[in-house]
């Protein structure tokens, strides 16, 4: 715990799962718990995966992975195609159950994160395909991104009670400041659908962004868009954090676009975790190299032996 | 979505001049001119169809989830309505229909039940389900039609408060405030979070889980609001316009057309509910003027019903490939053209 404390980069990667494990059995609410809660609360990984095996059907799509992703970082997934990066942020939003291990969400482990209680935890993400909803008005758009706050049921919508305007003019004011900072209020009245992709991507930025998600994870934001759109994405991608004090997960093809903006790179490959560190470490790292130039892995040479 | 683009397209002022007009049109002018004609055969059937469409449109259009039974619950609406005012005296009728509404919402979410696993087509064909087992039931069991032989009841004269609404004046005026109130209701409702909700389950369903929305108890309100519409609806079919019900009023034919309102008018508008009600309303009327003007003796009732069904499926794949969002859009397209041509040309 004192480890976690003091440094909180690569060292805290192995050590927070574990230390998690060890914690797990004691789940009672005793003073002694909160007190240690309290105390590395600051340090706590805002995501912690501890050994993840999730296989389809006898193909092994992650194995033994381990994670751990500190508050206020920027961390960059990345690797070839297939390499399980979808299927890891799947994992992680819950919409896979792994066969093995725990997903943890601050202090609280998972065998299968509850989708549904997803953004109640803080957690929020967007997709690879677009996800938007297309016959919402882009402010609606962004407006859905805090659904999970409207207590009033459908009948105080309907009257107007004060707890439903409450609800709804608070929503609207965070809504309004989300589309002020992605630059989106040319556009606010338009419906999403109409829109060109690069500003669809950025509506789905913003959905994601408006409840103030304590973890955020982006899945290929940069996939599809043009050279100029992706330097404006990634500047947005780095304000969130600072401004929004999000942590963000992204997971990314291309290896040069997150160099310089992701604090950390965890390299995937054949579904297993090959290279965790910074850009540069990465950049050095021989499996890294060999997993993009494409070398044989070694359980297939052992085979073709 | 729906009312907003052409309000918005007016000063506040100015669309509530254009409200006021047209409620005194409505409230006012129809009634007290006495077309007793328009009234009894156009307006109140068109009125209660326009809200059992817009009770559809909010399960279909807004939420995404297709429905084959809506005739089934305006057939639940009214028997419910009899059966109260029969076996109930003592409460008033506004309340009847209230409950009404209610009984049909409930009997919509068992039946939407299957809505959390199937979709789309697979859905549509649960709904019928409803639709069978209702018409099954209603004609099984006398004692919904209390045990009359014929299995055909009388409906009760409408009273609010004292006042009796006989006549096709009465029956109108009521049926157009039932309508506007119900109607402003839902709208007020599809403007709030649940509105939305619909929207993005219908869009988007795994990123409408993701973010939060409830999906179970998203797709259920879209069922028992939907359902409480259209049972309010065919209290209105049955006791202001039919003044008779029988099971087979609701058959299957029905609930198509009712989807096809919804259809031909324009999906997620409840503009274009009123407008597909109109239409369907008010096309056979054309049809048999202009068929008898043109053929003469030739054009009897049978190619009157059958050349109706041909013009109406022709628009509905019309409307399905060139203009999916129905005649709504038409409107809408037409009225910028007559109020701002010079944007028009522009785009």
């Amino acid at each position: 715990m004192t480890a976690i404390a003091t440094d909180a980069g690569v060292l805290a990667l192995e050590a927070a799962p574990a230390q998690g494990r060890a914690l797990a059995p004691a789940t009672t609410d005793t003073p002694d718990r909160r007190l240690a809660q309290a105390a590395d609360c600051a340090a706590r990984p805002v995501l912690a995966l501890s050994d993840i095996a999730l296989t389809f059907g006898g193909v092994a799509a992650l194995r033994d992975i381990d994670l751990a992703v500190a508050p206020g970082e920027i961390c960059a997934v990345i690797g070839p195609n297939g390499a399980g990066k979808s299927s890891l942020l799947n994992v992680i939003s819950g919409l896979y159950r792994p066969d093995r291990g725990q997903v943890w969400l601050g202090e609280r482990a998972f065998a299968q994160v509850p989708t549904a209680e997803l953004a109640a935890h803080g957690v929020a993400r967007t997709f690879q395909n677009l996800a938007i909803f297309k016959g919402l008005s882009v402010f609606d758009n962004v407006l859905m991104g805090l659904a999970h706050r409207v207590r009033a049921g459908f009948l105080r919508q309907i009257i107007g009670s004060p707890l439903a305007r409450r609800i709804e003019a608070e929503n609207r004011a965070a809504a309004e400041d989300v589309i002020g900072f992605l630059h989106l209020g040319d556009v606010r009245e338009r419906s999403a659908g109409s829109l060109p992709y690069g500003l669809q991507k950025r509506v789905e930025l913003a959905r994601a962004l408006v409840a103030r998600p304590t973890l955020l994870l982006l899945d290929e934001p940069f996939a599809g868009v043009t050279l100029s759109e992706k330097l404006e994405l990634s500047e947005h991608v780095r304000n969130a954090r600072d401004l929004y004090g999000a942590t963000i997960v992204l997971i990314e093809h291309d290896i040069g676009v997150v160099m310089g903006l992701s604090d950390r790179i965890a390299v995937l490959d054949n579904g297993s975790k090959i290279a965790d560190g910074t850009p540069d470490e990465v950049k050095a790292d021989q499996a890294v190299i060999d997993a993009y130039l494409g070398v044989a892995h070694q359980d297939v040479t052992e085979l073709a032996v | 979505m729906s009312a907003a683009p052409s309000t918005a397209q007016l000063s506040p002022s100015a669309g509530a001049f254009v409200i006021a007009v047209g409620a005194a049109i409505a409230f006012g002018a129809v009634p007290l001119l006495g077309f007793d004609y328009l009234m009894d055969a156009v307006l109140t059937p068109f009125l209660a169809l326009a809200l059992a469409a817009v009770g559809l449109n909010l399960l279909t259009g807004y939420a995404g989830q297709v429905s084959l039974g809506s005739a089934a619950f305006l057939a639940v609406g009214a028997y419910a309505t009899y059966n109260l005012h029969l076996r109930l005296p003592q409460l008033p009728l506004l309340v009847d229909l209230v409950l009404a509404g209610l009984i049909a919402a409930a009997i919509g979410i068992v039946f939407g039940l299957p809505s959390l696993r199937l979709r789309g087509f697979y859905l549509a064909v649960s709904t019928l389900a409803a639709q069978f087992f209702v018409q099954w039931a209603l004609t099984k069991f006398g004692w919904f039609s209390n045990d009359n032989p014929s299995g055909v009841i009388d409906a009760p004269v409408l009273s609010v408060a004292g006042f009796t609404f006989t006549g096709p004046a009465g029956r109108y005026v009521f049926s157009l405030s039932v309508v506007v109130v119900a109607t402003f209701l839902t709208l007020r409702l599809l403007r709030a979070q649940s509105g939305r909700n619909f929207i993005a389950v219908r869009d988007h369903e795994l990123a409408a889980k993701v973010i939060g929305v409830p999906l179970l108890r998203t797709k259920l309100l879209a069922f028992g609001v939907s359902s409480f519409l259209i049972g309010i609806a065919g209290a209105l079919w049955a006791f202001a316009y039919l003044r008779t019900v029988e099971p087979a009023g609701f058959n299957l034919d029905r609930s198509f057309q009712i989807l096809f309102i919804i259809i031909i008018g324009g999906l997620a508008s409840l503009r274009g509910a009123f407008l597909g009600a109109a239409f369907i309303v008010v096309f056979p009327l054309i049809l048999s003027r202009a068929g008898a003007a043109l053929l003469g003796g030739v054009f009897d009732s049978g190619v009157l019903e059958m050349s109706q069904r041909i013009v109406v499926g022709a628009l509905i794949i019309a409307f399905l490939i060139a203009e999916p969002r129905g005649l709504i859009a038409l409107w809408d397209r037409l009225w910028r053209a007559v109020t701002r041509p010079a944007a028009v040309r522009n785009t």
